[in-house]
């Protein structure tokens, strides 16, 4: 693999959080690069503040210390995508109402902007239903709408926070295909937040693992195994085993 | 942290000014004219008729005490006796199809018509008297008791039926064990409607009939065209709603704290 | 029981329990000296006003002149009331600063205002008005503000993530999340509205449907009661049907609705 430009760097990141009787340290210097257009994944046992150290790189919560660099300065609020695990969709919007949102926060013209947003509708495969309502779309649809809006942000960095996580089990495994297909379509630096290790290994160019409370980086595993991968693959067996046993418990 | 007391600081200093222009205004504009006196008394008005009538039976024939207790011994007997056969009847239709079948028809009749329309009806069948003006309040208080308690059970999750038959329970011990216990959020809720329900219904009994009460004594007020009496009555009338409503949040802590927040 | 004998149950009971309902009604009405007019005596002075006037109205323009004293209060209160609604929900300084003042007022039921309204206003067409403003202001007030308070924060986030400025978080979000809890507030508004219209016919009015049930209770016309009764209560019910048809065409995405 060739050597690749640093896209993001935290450095030190810390977090914690001062309650009325208490004190939680959910992050511990946190240090890690993320390279560009490469797929990242952050892997880590629930409630260890995955989604608190990516919503510090959205700048949707302030670090209590440590520092994130951007290769190309921080993007301003809205020049980054961004996927949620329940989705997160404009319940009242139309699936074009929900993907067009970013261009038309920024203030684009009505024709341009459903042109653009038309064409991440299909990107993620959902031409024909643009004038549905989120209300009418299975989990595996609605995330599809997540990801084209986030997608439609234009942003070369896309955080992605359990974007499975609330699917069922045959419906997460096309996605994770899908979300792979649509990666190597339109390349961008995913930096993908899961508690799931075989979700991990199954996209990841890279995996970040992480500790429980609080939380830091245990090791890194780089995946260099061919795409698409296989989860009966020997390989991905031996790596899967290596990292549950590393793993904390997730109590 | 330091950031933090400052905008609490501002925040206070700005209720502080709310409220002292809300009042400063008030004062003003009939002390400088603005406003007739026949209309409005500022609040120093309303302060001293407040601290007069406490011990003075002038000029409505009783002191505001004598009002007060009347009228709150006649909204919370009449509301505990609502709750008291309001709750449980709800439970029960709840649970028993045939008793909501038999009982449902009734309510959605009687629902629609606010207590309010009860008063003439009641006043010409039953007099003026204690009775009366209680039954018109227990009417008010009885529906939504027993309405929420009756949603309470029916919206018991099937799950937790369920845990409870593979457990061997009988129909009984569900009803008792499982959906009373999951009911009572919707309960407080009927019985917070409830008590607001009787002292709103209290107020408008005792304006169109009554000789004691605070109800009466605006209503009073206002054929003597003295607003600083309204006033009192009004804030009076208020302040004890909010109180009731506080006392039964703090009972609601101590009996349901998981449904308690901030 | 097996499944078509608990069907006939279904049909039995209600019909059983609207049964009882008159019987009990025409016994109580029986007798020499009792004030309740049987069914029918009730069922004839209701089309009886229908036709002939009391007051110079026939029921309907009672009935109208109640209504439109209702909707043009609910116009104000629905205006003023978001208004306000948004304000104290979602600016902290404007929260602290008016809202002390409207906790103190808000307990004070809107029927107690009547007598102080009365002073103000006159016996006009205005002290109704203002007191059914009262009645439906307070419940859309709150509910607007505790809609914008309970908002999802996922939704806030995601805007913000896509770049909404405080203006738009506000127009763009915030405010169409909240649509279904306004709505919830209009709702709860009207039925308190009707309500209070009714009180304040009741306490002073030459038309509406409260003047007429007082007028009832003055002239010991209790066929006239029980017909107001039944005619307010209806009216409550067609009011509130309409709301709700009206939440399902204003916001399609949230019909089955949890109060």
């Amino acid at each position: 693999m060739a050597v690749l430009k640093n896209k993001i760097s935290l450095k030190n990141v810390s977090k914690t959080y001062y309650l009325k009787d208490r004190t939680v340290e959910v992050l511990k210097d946190i240090t890690l690069d993320v390279k560009e257009n490469e797929f990242l994944v952050l892997l880590g046992p629930g409630q260890c503040g995955k989604t608190v150290l990516l919503n510090i790189i959205a700048d949707l919560e302030k670090a209590t210390s440590g520092e994130i660099i951007f290769a190309d300065g921080r993007p301003k609020m809205g020049d980054l995508g961004m996927v949620f695990q329940k989705y997160a969709l404009f319940p009242w919007k139309t699936v074009m109402g929900n993907v067009e949102m970013n261009q038309k926060l920024k203030g684009v013209d009505k024709a341009t902007r459903q042109a653009k947003a038309q064409e991440y509708i299909n990107l993620v495969g959902l031409q024909g239903f643009e004038k549905a309502i989120p209300k009418q779309l299975s989990g595996g649809m609605k995330q599809r709408v997540g990801i084209a809006r986030a997608y439609a942000s234009e942003s070369d960095i896309m955080l992605m926070d359990e974007p499975f996580g609330a699917l069922d089990a045959q419906t997460r495994y096309s996605m994770e295909d899908e979300i792979i297909k649509i990666w190597e379509k339109n390349k961008r630096t995913i930096v993908f937040v899961t508690n799931n290790v075989e979700e991990a290994l199954y996209l990841g160019d890279r995996i970040m693992l992480l500790a429980s409370r609080p939380s830091y980086v245990k090791k890194e595993y780089i995946v260099d195994l061919p795409r698409p991968r296989s989860y009966t693959d020997k390989a991905f067996l031996e790596m899967r085993n290596e990292i549950v046993a590393n793993t904390d418990l997730d109590i | 942290m330091e950031n933090k007391k400052r905008t609490k600081t501002k925040y206070f200093c700005l209720s502080v000014l709310g409220l002292f222009l809300f009042f400063g205004i008030w004062e003003l504009s009939v002390r400088l004219g603005w406003v007739s006196d026949r209309v409005l008394s500022p609040p120093s008005t309303v302060v001293e008729t407040f601290i007069f009538k406490l011990s003075n039976v002038n000029p409505d024939g009783s002191t505001l005490p004598q009002h007060f207790l009347q009228s709150l011994r006649l909204a919370l007997s009449s509301f505990a006796v609502a709750v008291v056969i309001g709750v449980p009847l709800g439970w029960i239709m709840g649970y028993y199809k045939w008793a909501s079948w038999l009982l449902n028809p009734l309510f959605e009749i009687i629902r629609p018509i606010p207590p309010i329309a009860w008063i003439p009806i009641i006043i010409l069948t039953m007099g003026i008297g204690m009775s009366a003006k209680m039954f018109i309040i227990f009417v008010a208080a009885f529906v939504p008791c027993v309405i929420n308690s009756y949603l309470g059970i029916r919206l018991t999750d099937q799950v937790r039926i369920n845990v409870a038959k593979t457990f061997g329970a009988s129909d009984w011990e569900i009803f008792t064990t499982v959906c009373i216990p999951s009911s009572m959020n919707m309960v407080f809720t009927g019985v917070r409607l409830s008590l607001n329900a009787s002292w709103t219904t209290l107020c408008a009994a005792e304006m169109l009939a009554a000789t004691r009460g605070l109800g009466y004594m605006i209503q009073l007020g206002r054929t003597l065209i003295r607003p600083d009496i309204i006033i009192v009555g009004m804030f009076t009338i208020g302040f004890t709603g909010a109180l009731l409503n506080k006392v039964l949040g703090m009972f609601e802590k101590k009996v349901a704290p998981w449904r308690y927040r901030e | 029981m097996n499944s078509s004998e608990v069907k006939k149950w279904y049909y039995i009971l209600p019909v059983l329990s609207i049964g009882m309902f008159f019987a009990a009604w025409i016994f109580l009405s029986q007798g020499a000296d009792t004030m309740i007019p049987t069914p029918y005596a009730t069922l004839q002075r209701f089309l009886d006003i229908c036709v002939n006037p009391i007051s110079e109205a026939t029921l309907i323009v009672h009935i109208w002149a109640s209504l439109k004293r209702v909707l043009i209060a609910f116009f104000f209160a629905i205006v003023l009331g978001v208004f306000l609604g948004v304000g104290l929900g979602w600016s902290k300084a404007f929260d602290s600063f008016l809202g002390p003042v409207f906790e103190i007022l808000r307990p004070i039921p809107p029927i107690a205002w009547i007598p102080l309204v009365i002073l103000w206003c006159g016996i006009g067409e205005l002290p109704k008005v203002v007191i059914v403003f009262i009645g439906s202001f307070v419940p859309i007030v709150l509910n607007t503000c505790s809609g914008i308070k309970e908002i999802d924060p996922l939704l806030i986030n995601a805007g913000l993530v896509l770049g909404a400025n405080r203006r738009q978080l506000l127009f763009e979000i915030t405010l169409p999340a909240t649509v279904p809890a306004i709505l919830a507030g209009i709702r709860t508004a009207l039925s308190s509205g009707w309500m209070c219209v009714v009180a304040a016919e009741m306490i002073v009015a030459k038309q509406g449907v409260g003047f007429l049930i007082v007028r009832g209770q003055e002239s010991g016309d209790t066929a006239l009661i029980l017909a107001c009764m039944l005619v307010i209560g209806v009216v409550n019910l067609l009011l509130s049907t309409i709301l709700v048809k009206l939440e399902g065409v204003l916001c399609p995405w949230q019909f089955s609705k949890t109060k």
